[in-house]
């Protein structure tokens, strides 16, 4: 076909056709489940919030006082009039075309139930904007310390909480006992060793510390007497971790602000702890959350002073905190009707009720929290020493090769298995075989924890094998055992990639109802689990049953109130995972 | 000096053995010494009954074509062939007197003895200071150890450029400089012999000249023993050369300046003018 002017129009044209068909139907796909899962969201949170029966007037108070000083916050941090400018447009032009095509649906189309156009703007332009001016302004350095600030205080309420939960089941006598015998000593003698600079200190460190620990076991049915829990709580987690805070300030700043920033939460902690037991209310965990939340704070907040910059961010929890309180003066004063949001302290502090207003999940989070915590350890530590020994120890020949690669097939077919299927092996292994007892929370960890382990150990394997050799080579080259490179250069180059592994099995294992079931976890139970042998229900499975009852109220109201919670303790828990490997990550 | 220049060659191999004169001429005791090697990748012969020792605090270099089992040779010194699951290793190694194929003999130590740098720089992705110190750590090296970084650093001509970042990650590093602290990294645990496996070959030509400089400090202290593919590299910073010929045939070994510019077989002067490999 070569002619003397075939190139005269150009080289001819090649059909991208197909792809540009796949292209688009990917897209359509992605967005079309994107937006159906964001529907189903927006609905679940107006009926857990009670937002279809909020007035207009309700709604403008807080958009006025909440979410516009938080935008104009950001704006503020951000410093970009084009952004600003973007912002501005989104917010005005959105409520016009939100308002307008609202407005043309109801009246052409259909109506939409339990939407009208004042929550369809807060939630399409509203949402979405102020998320995007976050992540924004987070970029500025007043945005930055702002949010930093936020965080500190929510994640020390948050681990607080969980660490308070957690104390519920397992004893705290025997913790105050290793804590004082075996943990204490240990990191005394490592930091001894550091200071000193002596290795032999920083070796004897784990013997001592185990020492400690089977001492602590053998002691616990020998002494008689112990402190109240407030006092252990105090002297365990409360005074260590002020001093760690003490000691981080202490190494910049001098003496006076290493005493403040321990010293002040440590008081204020302690003072909520005795007030709160004197007002009836669960004292360690008032004293747990406190000083986990005021200590970090004011480390940061004299990190911040140091620095001197971004001042102004420091500001930002009392905005907020201003914000609701203006927007509770105003709509008090001119008795504005306010919703009756299904989620709200009670729900989440309440024992599951017969009647949907006074239903709460607190039980069932409780449980949850227990059985999460016991999975990431067991699966972490379990996953991850399956798969150093499958990548790093097992040769790729001889009989055990062959052994490794049989139990590689079966691991990658492990992971296939119907959970359901789990449920049943952990009724038969765990439950009675070895006798941990139907529906208890062990038995209930221990069979998750086999549900997703080889989620875990396949992630840590591919995590391990994307390790370059060349490391590998570099550090046997230097005389490491394969212990030593293993631990020294495998693992921290590939603890991402395996924390991002457990984070996804975690975030399965949260939701799983049906292994629960199996191994005749309790539906609904009334008081929190007191210890790892006590019944419980979890998150999932309170909501499943909720879902059953006939009255409609439970079906949406408090059935919405359940997935907002699970989702939102499902969040932050991947969001601390997340924190915890990118700082992984930027280690190394 | 002789030169050595073939007419059909494209390319002037015109090489010059250095002035190594100052560390020629005093015979040395032996630090490494091979008696009958013989190395199996599987059913392929890969060295194939090499004998030679190699004297202490000397640059002795193995050059070779590819595939002619000269870093093969390199690795069975310090028994990284072990890692390679169808090595198979007959004869002696000896290093300090000693077979370190021995039954007796821990790998393991015998690495504690013996650094190596790669034809890659791999730092490990951690702080300089820790990649220096890496040896020191798992050794359980019971001094002060900033003060070995510094003198590692100092030896391996990095210091004056990382002094004020020693907690930044080695990764940030240029190649040049990365593979400087990889010799700073071998060198810190205090070895008696240097093993490089075509060091400077992933190296622009700046960076590698800047190697070569330090190589020939390092002689000064520790036995280096270099693989190389560049003859004019093995004849600036060597000593001593070994030929490896196709099928891990060890074809000459002599003072550097006597097999460049007047080797007694055919097959070097060939390879060395490069009429072959």
């Amino acid at each position: 076909m070569a002619t003397d002017n075939a190139n005269a129009d150009g080289f001819g044209e090649v059909s991208r056709v197909r792809g540009i068909v796949f292209e688009y139907l990917s897209l359509g796909a992605s967005v079309f489940g994107l937006v159906a899962l964001g529907v189903l969201l927006v609905y679940v949170a107006i009926d857990a919030f009670d937002l279809a029966n909020a007035s207009p007037e309700w709604l403008l108070t807080y958009f006025l006082t909440l979410v516009v000083p938080f935008l104009a916050f950001c704006l503020y941090s951000a410093d970009d009039a084009a952004v600003t400018r973007r912002a501005l447009g989104a917010l005005g032009g959105g409520l016009v075309a939100v308002a307008a095509l609202f407005t043309a649906i109801e009246a052409l189309v259909v109506p939409i139930p339990r939407l009208n156009w004042q929550l369809a703007y807060l939630f399409v332009v509203a949402a979405p904007v102020t998320a995007y001016l976050a992540y924004v302004g987070s970029g500025g350095r007043v945005g930055a310390v702002g949010f930093g600030l936020l965080g500190r205080l929510v994640g020390g309420v948050a681990v607080g909480l969980a660490a308070g939960t957690l104390f519920l089941v397992f004893d705290p006598l025997l913790w105050f006992l290793a804590y004082t015998l075996g943990v204490l000593p240990a990191v005394g003698l490592y930091a001894l060793g550091r200071l000193r600079s002596s290795p032999r200190a920083q070796t004897a460190t784990v013997p001592v510390g185990l020492v400690g620990l089977v001492a602590a076991a053998f002691l616990r049915e020998v002494v008689a007497t112990y402190p109240s829990d407030l006092l252990i709580y105090l002297w365990t987690i409360a005074i260590p971790v002020a001093a760690a805070g003490a000691l981080l300030v202490g190494d910049r700043r001098g003496r006076t602000a290493a005493v403040a920033v321990g010293g002040a939460p440590l008081v204020v902690a302690t003072a909520g702890g005795f007030l709160a037991s004197s007002a009836g209310l669960p004292a360690p965990t008032v004293l747990l959350v406190l000083v986990l939340t005021g200590v970090p704070t004011a480390v940061y907040v004299s990190r911040v002073v140091d620095a001197g910059e971004g001042l102004a961010g420091l500001g930002l929890p009392f905005l907020l905190a201003g914000g609701v309180i203006a927007g509770a003066l105003v709509v008090q004063t001119f008795g504005f009707p306010t919703p009756e949001p299904w989620l709200d302290g009670s729900f989440l502090t309440a024992a599951p009720s017969r009647t949907p207003t006074d239903a709460g999940l607190y039980p069932a989070i409780v449980g949850s929290v227990i059985i999460i915590a016991l999975v990431a350890v067991l699966s972490f530590a379990l996953g991850v020493g399956t798969s150093v020994f499958l990548e790093e120890y097992t040769p790729g020949t001889g009989p055990l090769g062959t052994l490794t690669r049989i139990l590689q097939v079966n691991v990658a077919n492990l992971a296939a298995v119907p959970s359901v299927v789990y449920g049943l092996l952990g009724l038969g292994l765990f439950a009675n075989l070895l006798g941990l007892g139907i529906g208890t929370a062990v038995t209930a960890a221990l069979t998750l924890s086999l549900l997703i382990l080889p989620i875990t150990i396949i992630s840590a394997q591919e995590a391990i094998r994307s390790v370059p050799d060349d490391l590998r080579r570099g550090s046997d080259a230097m005389g490491a055992t394969r212990w030593q490179t293993t631990k020294n250069v495998v693992l921290p180059e590939a603890m991402p990639g395996i924390l991002t592994g457990t984070i996804l099995a975690l975030g399965r294992a949260i939701g799983e109802t049906a292994p629960l079931i199996m191994i005749g976890a309790a539906t609904t139970v009334f008081r929190a689990p007191d210890s790892l042998f006590s019944r419980f229900s979890a998150m999932p499975m309170q909501i499943y049953t909720w879902a059953g009852f006939p009255q409609a109220d439970f079906r949406y109201g408090v059935v919405a109130a359940g997935v907002i919670t699970l989702l939102i303790i499902l969040v932050g828990m991947n969001g601390t995972a997340i924190l915890l490997r990118n700082r992984a990550e930027r280690g190394s | 000096m002789s030169n050595t220049t073939s007419d059909d060659s494209l390319i002037t191999t015109e090489v010059q053995a250095d002035s190594n004169d100052d560390r020629a001429a005093p015979a040395a005791g032996t630090a490494v010494a091979a008696r009958d090697l013989d190395v199996f990748y599987g059913d392929e012969q890969a060295i194939d009954d090499v004998t030679m020792e190699i004297p202490e605090k000397r640059v002795t270099a193995l050059i070779g074509p590819s595939g002619c089992g000269k870093s093969t040779f390199l690795r069975c010194i310090n028994r990284m062939n072990d890692m390679i699951e169808i090595c198979r290793v007959e004869g002696d190694v000896e290093f300090g007197g000693k077979n370190v194929y021995d039954g007796d003999v821990d790998p393991v130590a015998l690495r504690r003895k013996i650094g190596m740098v790669f034809q890659k720089p791999n730092p490990f992705p951690k702080s300089i200071r820790d990649n220096v110190a890496y040896g020191l750590k798992i050794q359980g090296f019971d001094g002060d150890v900033d003060a070995r970084v510094e003198e590692s650093l100092k030896g391996a001509a990095l210091w004056d450029e990382v002094k004020d970042q020693l907690d930044s990650s080695g990764l940030e590093l240029s190649g040049g400089q990365q593979q400087r602290l990889c010799i700073a990294r071998a060198i810190a645990p205090d070895p008696e012999v240097i093993l490089m496996d075509e060091p400077t070959s992933a190296l622009d030509p700046v960076a590698a000249s800047k190697i070569e400089d330090l190589i020939d400090d390092l002689a000064e202290e520790y036995t280096v023993i270099i693989v190389t593919h560049n003859m004019q590299q093995a004849a600036r910073i060597s000593d001593r050369t070994a030929v490896f010929l196709t099928g891990g045939e060890l074809v000459e070994y002599d003072d550097t300046a006597k097999i460049f510019e007047d080797p007694e077989e055919q097959r070097v002067e060939d390879y060395i003018t490069g009429k072959f490999g």
